[in-house]
């Protein structure tokens, strides 16, 4: 009896312990930027509001894996007021859908150095109050209490509903290149 | 079952009950702790209307070029002088900077009477109605006649006192659904007519209050058509050409960072203190006068 009240005590804090939630470390330099590289014209629009968080069971980051990281599009800058106001009120439409967001889990870790991985994630993107599934190509640096994140992906406007005028004066991109590149660090249930 | 066993038996008891609520506990503690970030109102797109200032302003470190033009004969000219394209004109060059998301300040100048004026904008208030959201804000700003072309004061000194003016602006806008944004821009001006000083024989200053009014429809999100109206509230209006209320109206098209707007109008002034003082052709005259401004923003911030 006393055997078994011991192994089962023992599998309990293993299991408890051997969980992890990294969330988005907001103290740190994240920087999300969205890249527009028409002919006539070429802008670049960031934000550090990015949060969100990445789990995983055990000490594999591919087990039971599962992270959310949504953006605050109401805080992109594109350098020109009136440009925010129009990516905002004509394009994004962040008065219906303030954030954007992917969700999903990480499918595949390659070890490159001692501290980084090559990473893929395979998920679904909302942009616009449309969900596309996609994969995405990153590196996750292991630093001191967590990871940093480097991704870079392309997403056609048109297939989230976004439409650009078909006329000289715009200059907006129809695949915008995001780059984001931001820390996470672990936290501990409450 | 004796007191050891079912001691055991307790613990591991409060022990699995804790276990089934931990698992039924999400797996994830994050939650969103800050609300999407709320934008500035800009009710109207443009910082300005055909005249009358918008309480719109520019994001910080923003410039805004400004080029108008009023093109002095009438389309009544006709086909002979090109409905008044062939001119000549009154034009303003202008530059404009903002200090924050608040505050814009705006020098310009026109050939009329070689007017240099600066502006002070400040948007001090915002009112996230979900009927009627409404911004206010105040422009307060003063102009120089470097050169007035009137006999009476042809030998004044250029820097004489009374070749400059001051004014002030209360402006209210508010929008009516996503389209329909009204404004309206009490307006002071000191010191209209500027050949009154020591030289003439009313040496008494003149002011002039005006209701600035604007409406603007947005068709699109790249076309809008607006109309402009300054009636005369109180004070002087018998500057010689002058006498009458502005009124104009037009289309309004924007890019990433221009606005160009088309217009008739019976004012040919430019500066602020000019056509607060008011305009030479009636309206009842159905007599117009070609414009155009197109502004052109642009960024010093050195991280951009």
């Amino acid at each position: 009896m006393r055997m078994i009240f011991h192994l089962l005590l023992l599998l309990f804090f293993i299991y408890t312990g051997l969980t992890a939630e990294y969330q988005v470390d907001k103290s740190q330099k994240n920087l999300v930027k969205f890249i527009s590289d028409a002919p006539l014209e070429s802008f670049e629009g960031v934000t550090d509001k990015i949060d969100g968080y990445l789990f995983f069971e055990g000490d594999n980051l591919l087990q039971n894996s599962e992270l959310y990281f949504e953006v605050d599009l109401n805080s992109l800058d594109t350098g020109i007021g009136l440009r925010n106001t129009h990516m905002r009120e004509n394009y994004l439409e962040t008065s219906n859908f303030p954030f954007t967001h992917f969700t999903g889990k990480l499918i595949h870790l390659e070890k490159t150095s001692e501290n980084s991985y090559q990473a893929k994630a395979q998920g679904k993107m909302f942009i616009h109050g449309v969900e596309k599934e996609m994969i995405i190509d990153g590196v996750l640096m292991q630093v001191d209490d967590g990871f940093r994140i480097q991704a870079k992906f392309i997403t056609p406007l048109s297939e989230y509903k976004i439409k650009i005028p078909k006329i000289m004066f715009f200059k907006l991109d129809e695949n915008i290149q995001v780059e984001v590149d931001f820390y996470v660090k672990r936290v501990e249930k409450p | 079952m004796n007191m050891k066993s079912f001691y055991y038996l307790f613990i591991f008891t409060v022990l699995l009950i804790a276990q089934i609520s931990w698992g039924q506990e999400p797996r994830v503690s994050w939650q969103r702790h800050t609300p999407a970030t709320q934008p500035d109102l800009q009710l109207f797109h443009s910082p300005h209307g055909i005249d009358l200032p918008t309480a719109s302003t520019l994001q910080k470190w923003d410039i805004e070029f400004e080029i108008s033009h009023r093109f002095v004969p009438t389309t009544s000219s006709g086909i002979d002088g090109f409905y008044g394209l062939d001119g000549p004109v009154n034009m303003r060059l202008a530059l404009g900077l903002a200090l924050s998301n608040q505050l814009v300040i705006a020098v310009g100048r026109t050939n009329y009477n070689d007017n240099l004026d600066l502006g002070v904008k400040y948007r001090f208030l915002q009112l996230r109605s979900k009927q009627v959201p409404t911004v206010l804000a105040v422009r307060l700003g003063g102009a120089w006649n470097s050169d007035p072309h009137y006999r009476e004061i042809a030998n004044r000194s250029k820097t004489d006192l009374h070749n400059f003016q001051a004014f002030g602006q209360l402006i209210f806008n508010s929008s009516f659904g996503r389209k329909l944004v009204i404004g309206l821009v009490p307006s002071y001006l000191y010191n209209a007519d500027i050949r009154w000083g020591p030289e003439t024989v009313n040496t008494e200053t003149k002011d002039i209050l005006r209701l600035g009014t604007l409406i603007q429809f947005y068709v699109s999100p790249l076309w809008s058509v607006l109309i402009e109206w300054s009636p005369y509230l109180a004070g002087y209006k018998r500057l010689p050409a002058q006498e009458n209320n502005p009124l104009s109206f037009g289309i309004e098209l924007e890019t990433g960072g221009h606005f160009f707007k088309l217009f008739l109008t019976n004012n040919q002034y430019l500066n602020t203190s000019q056509y607060l003082a008011g305009t030479d052709i009636p309206v009842e005259n159905n007599d117009w006068r070609m414009g155009f401004m197109i502004t052109r923003l642009l960024k010093i911030n050195p991280k951009r």
